[in-house]
């Protein structure tokens, strides 16, 4: 196959939204660092303090200033199972509170995803793409799914503190 | 007549049942397991029907079993890749329709000779091996020698190597449901040709893979099983197993008064956006082949659209102008035969080119179609 002097490689790069792998690694400071399977108590959660807040379906929000962090809990990725693929939402995505935002597929099923709050979507975590076993492995901290905007401070105050969290999932068991 | 009542006299009539919905009247029924057979053999009307029995239903003191068959149509996976995972150009020229569930698991195909079943129960109930000792157990039921057996993937096997069922699953916020295959006299050879991809080898892509098994159909070693014993069977072993007496019940899914919102549903099903746009970001990475002339094509393709299209074209095979803009003529557009086709056919019209220009443009085309 004869090749011709100059190759030239035309691309067109139309897309606006740059892809998230290019951005430098967001460095994010946990005040709790919790591992997985050690919560701790805490007294007083300000909603400006960093705690985690739960709703009745495990999904987790820790709010840093005006940003909630989601993820789901402990109890909710064992119940999972090793998750293979997460189904995230558009940054810019507006969610309802309860409203379905995503689906995380495990070994088990397809398992959809509720919002804790209204809001929007600011970020997704893109390391899940390569690593969705990042939702077992570290479900509080590296395994987080989405972070978003919070329209409603008040809807924090429905959420479950993390003693309270603790009591509803023995309760279960049961 | 929108339910039927097998085995009791009494039909129910539309006009006695306004203000009810089907929710309503399970409730009013008071069986804590109850029967469904889909009047339809609709994928999109049968996979709202599971949708809306899902969300309006009352499954926590109560569990259900829907059984329902389609015409020809291959279904993949909520998180799957349709252009890695089957023949569209080929399902196109047969006619053979593509529904993406919201489920998860692989990719399926079904024709009448398949039965579909899905199981319905609060999330604390949810046990998919369970129902599927319902099935193995009907089916030893109707044939003792059979070798039939589930495996720790959720499939069922027979004579220890062949697959004749699979299974896929979905949580909800209270319920779950847990649905699987049946094949009973499903057509092989169609089978197999479409769930053979024909551009498997140029895409990358973290979609959920399908894990391709040898299947066999439960007719090719008993004549005599055929889809409505083996659903007769399914029927009492699901009532024995749980100790229910679920009566069955035909329903019409089409019926928007008895299930308010199902139509909406299975119309979003339907959206292009749905079954394609839903694809996890992947990449298309090929040589084209044009007189000799190898051209790289690679794209990135999101929401099923392109979002990046870049070709390596030699300097004067082609203007690269031309390319430029051939290129930025495919950016934004959907991942589609037909869409690239009429994109190619408006560039046509509004660029003058040579019939020589207008040829290899035209090859182009065909190539990037081949992938789609």
């Amino acid at each position: 196959m004869a090749m011709c002097a100059a190759l030239r490689c035309v691309s067109a790069n139309f897309s606006a939204a740059l892809p998230l792998l290019t951005r430098p690694a967001h460095i994010w400071t946990c005040q709790n660092s919790l591992r997985p399977n050690v919560l701790r108590t805490l007294s007083t959660s300000s909603r400006l303090s960093g705690a985690l807040k739960f709703t009745d379906k495990h999904e987790w929000v820790r709010v840093e200033g005006t940003v909630g962090t989601v993820g789901i809990s402990n109890f909710a990725q064992e119940a999972l199972g090793d998750v293979v693929y997460c189904g995230l939402p558009e940054v810019g995505a507006k969610l309802e509170q309860m409203e379905e935002f995503g689906a995380l597929e495990s070994v088990k099923a397809a398992s959809e995803l509720y919002s804790p709050l209204t809001g929007e979507v600011t970020e997704i975590n893109t390391n899940l793409t390569d690593n969705p076993g990042l939702v077992n492995k570290a479900c509080y901290e590296d395994g987080w799914l989405i972070k978003m905007t919070i329209e409603k401070p008040a809807e924090l105050d429905e959420l479950m503190d993390e003693a309270a969290y603790e009591k509803f999932i023995k309760s279960l068991d049961s | 007549m929108i339910l039927r009542l097998s085995n009791r006299a009494c039909v129910l009539s539309g006009s006695a049942r306004l203000k009810s919905t089907l929710s309503t009247f399970f409730d009013e029924m008071g069986k804590a397991g109850i029967i469904l057979k889909s009047a339809s053999t609709g994928i999109f009307e049968n996979l709202a029907l599971e949708d809306w029995i899902h969300d309006h239903v009352d499954l926590q003191n109560r569990s259900m079993l829907l059984l329902w068959r389609n015409c020809p149509v291959v279904v993949i996976g909520r998180h799957q890749n349709p252009w890695q995972e089957c023949n569209l150009p080929l399902m196109r020229r047969l006619g053979i329709p593509l529904a993406r569930r919201r489920s998860g698991g692989g990719t399926v195909y079904h024709d009448f000779g398949n039965i579909n079943m899905t199981f319905f129960t609060s999330k604390k109930k949810y046990d998919r091996h369970r129902n599927l000792k319902v099935v193995t157990g009907a089916l030893k039921a109707l044939r003792p020698d059979l070798d039939v057996a589930a495996t720790d993937r959720f499939d069922i096997l027979l004579n220890g190597n062949h697959k004749i069922s699979g299974t896929a699953a979905k949580l909800g916020r209270t319920s779950a449901y847990h649905h699987c295959t049946l094949l009973c006299s499903v057509e092989r050879s169609v089978l197999s040709s479409v769930l053979k991809s024909n551009a498997s080898e140029v895409i990358k892509s973290n979609a959920t893979p399908s894990v391709p098994s040898p299947v066999k159909n439960l007719l090719d070693v008993d004549p005599t099983l055929d889809s409505n014993i083996i659903m007769d069977a399914i029927v009492s072993q699901y009532n024995n197993e749980f100790g229910f007496d679920g009566p069955v019940i035909t329903v019409d899914p089409t019926h928007e008064a008895l299930m308010p919102g199902i139509q909406k549903m299975a119309q979003d099903l339907q959206t292009w956006d749905w079954i394609y746009g839903k694809t996890p970001k992947f990449s298309v990475c090929t040589s084209i082949v044009v007189n000799d002339v190898n051209i790289k094509l690679d794209m990135v393709i999101k929401n099923g659209t392109v979002e990046q299209c870049a070709m390596e074209i030699p300097e004067d095979w082609l203007p690269s102008e031309m390319v430029n803009e051939f290129t930025s003529a495919l950016n934004g557009s959907r991942y589609c035969s037909n869409e690239a086709a009429l994109l190619v056919a408006a560039f046509m019209r509004t660029h003058s080119m040579t019939d020589d220009v207008a040829e290899k443009i035209h090859r182009l085309c065909a190539g990037v179609v081949s992938v789609m």
